[in-house]
């Protein structure tokens, strides 16, 4: 008895933890960041309300996810380009609070640790498919580091468009990038 | 134009490269002024962000040219003032002591407003602008504040410096305004 107990207790935290199939962003730990350029030199910001859901399968391999960021959190660390990035031409988050990433297929790239999922982002207006590659790490501690990188064409969902539209001083390419830490929904 | 013209300053007269640096910061600066007020009045647009790039190119070419300046004053002697009353001699040399200054501290808060912001700056669409310190908003407002108040300071001083040349011109007649002309 004295042996088995904590065996036991093992034997039920794996199984929690194999079953454990919903993940969630945790909030304080997750960062969701975007940097349009100017001439060529990164303008960094971020979007600080965004919600992460990702479906595991049992043995922690991710398979569907989706995404929700509120538009009106984004910052660029300046009340002036804040103010602005809102306006019409550009987010116009009045319009289009929230934009949204479902994918319903991810694949392993073969890589270590390394998927792609595929899948739509709804963004102002328009609604694209795009790809997004990332890592997904399981930690000991239980929860899953997710990471990844890609670029946008803003001209593709209008943002900055009009007098922004040519790319020439606000560059069309917008990298996005994200930071992770996802735990057991429900927790 | 005289050209045997002195290179160096001597004690009656400025020598041409004193002279360049004069004038060549007085041009600048009375295109920062109103450069700046427009930039400032401007929405957010393309044609904002381009006036901005001229002014901030401008503004660092004057801190460049002060700095040489300085250095050429420093290593030069000055022609002596063509006045003997005190105070007309304190206040033309604290006036010059003050522009100096401000032509060193409106360059250097701009440089810092324009560090402490979140956009990049590309002098003369070339050069990217190193940043003095990182991006902070309460960094960039004090810095802003700082850059507007000593406008207003360099407007006063600098129509009081070309009240006393104009003074010096035409009611006492001297040449104080005449040698620093080429």
């Amino acid at each position: 008895m004295i042996i088995r107990m904590p065996i036991l207790l093992l034997l039920w935290l794996v199984s929690c933890l194999a079953s454990a199939e919903q993940w969630r962003n945790d909030g304080a730990a997750s960062r969701l960041y975007f940097a349009p350029s100017y001439e060529g030199l990164p303008i960094n910001g971020e979007f600080s309300q965004f919600q992460v859901s990702v479906s595991s399968s049992q043995n922690l391999q991710p398979e569907s996810l989706s995404v929700q960021v509120q538009i009106a959190s984004a910052d660029l660390g300046s009340s002036d380009l804040n103010q602005a990035i809102q306006m019409v031409d550009w987010f116009d988050s009045q319009s289009f609070a929230e934009a949204s990433f479902i994918s319903e297929h991810i694949v392993a790239t073969g890589a270590d640790q390394q998927f792609v999922a595929q899948g739509t982002l709804s963004l102002k207006a328009a609604t694209k498919t795009i790809e997004v590659p990332f890592s997904w790490q399981p930690s000991t501690e239980g929860n899953i580091s997710m990471q990844g990188e890609l670029i946008l064409d803003r001209g593709d969902f209008a943002i900055g468009s009009g007098e922004w539209s040519s790319g020439d001083q606000i560059g069309l390419a917008v990298k996005v990038w994200f930071d992770l830490s996802l735990v057991a929904a429900g927790d | 134009v005289d050209i045997n013209m002195a290179f160096k300053n001597s004690t009656d007269n400025w020598g041409w490269l004193s002279k360049l640096f004069h004038w060549l910061t007085a041009a600048l600066i009375f295109i920062q002024i109103p450069l700046g007020f427009y930039a400032k009045s401007l929405r957010l647009s393309p044609l904002k962000i381009d006036v901005f790039v001229w002014h901030k190119s401008l503004g660092m070419l004057v801190l460049l040219l002060v700095v040489i300046r300085l250095l050429w004053r420093i290593k030069n002697s000055i022609p002596a003032p063509l006045t003997s009353h005190r105070l007309h001699r304190a206040l033309a040399s604290g006036a010059h002591g003050i522009l100096y200054l401000l032509m060193l501290a409106l360059p250097l808060s701009g440089w810092l407003t324009a560090s402490a912001s979140m956009f990049p700056t590309k002098l003369f669409w070339l050069i990217p602008l190193p940043a003095l310190v990182s991006p902070d908003s309460a960094t960039k407002t004090l810095a802003a504040d700082i850059h507007s108040a000593c406008v207003y300071i360099t407007i006063a001083v600098l129509l009081l410096h070309i009240a006393a040349a104009l003074w010096h011109h035409f009611v006492r007649r001297d040449s104080t305004l005449k040698r620093m002309w080429f």
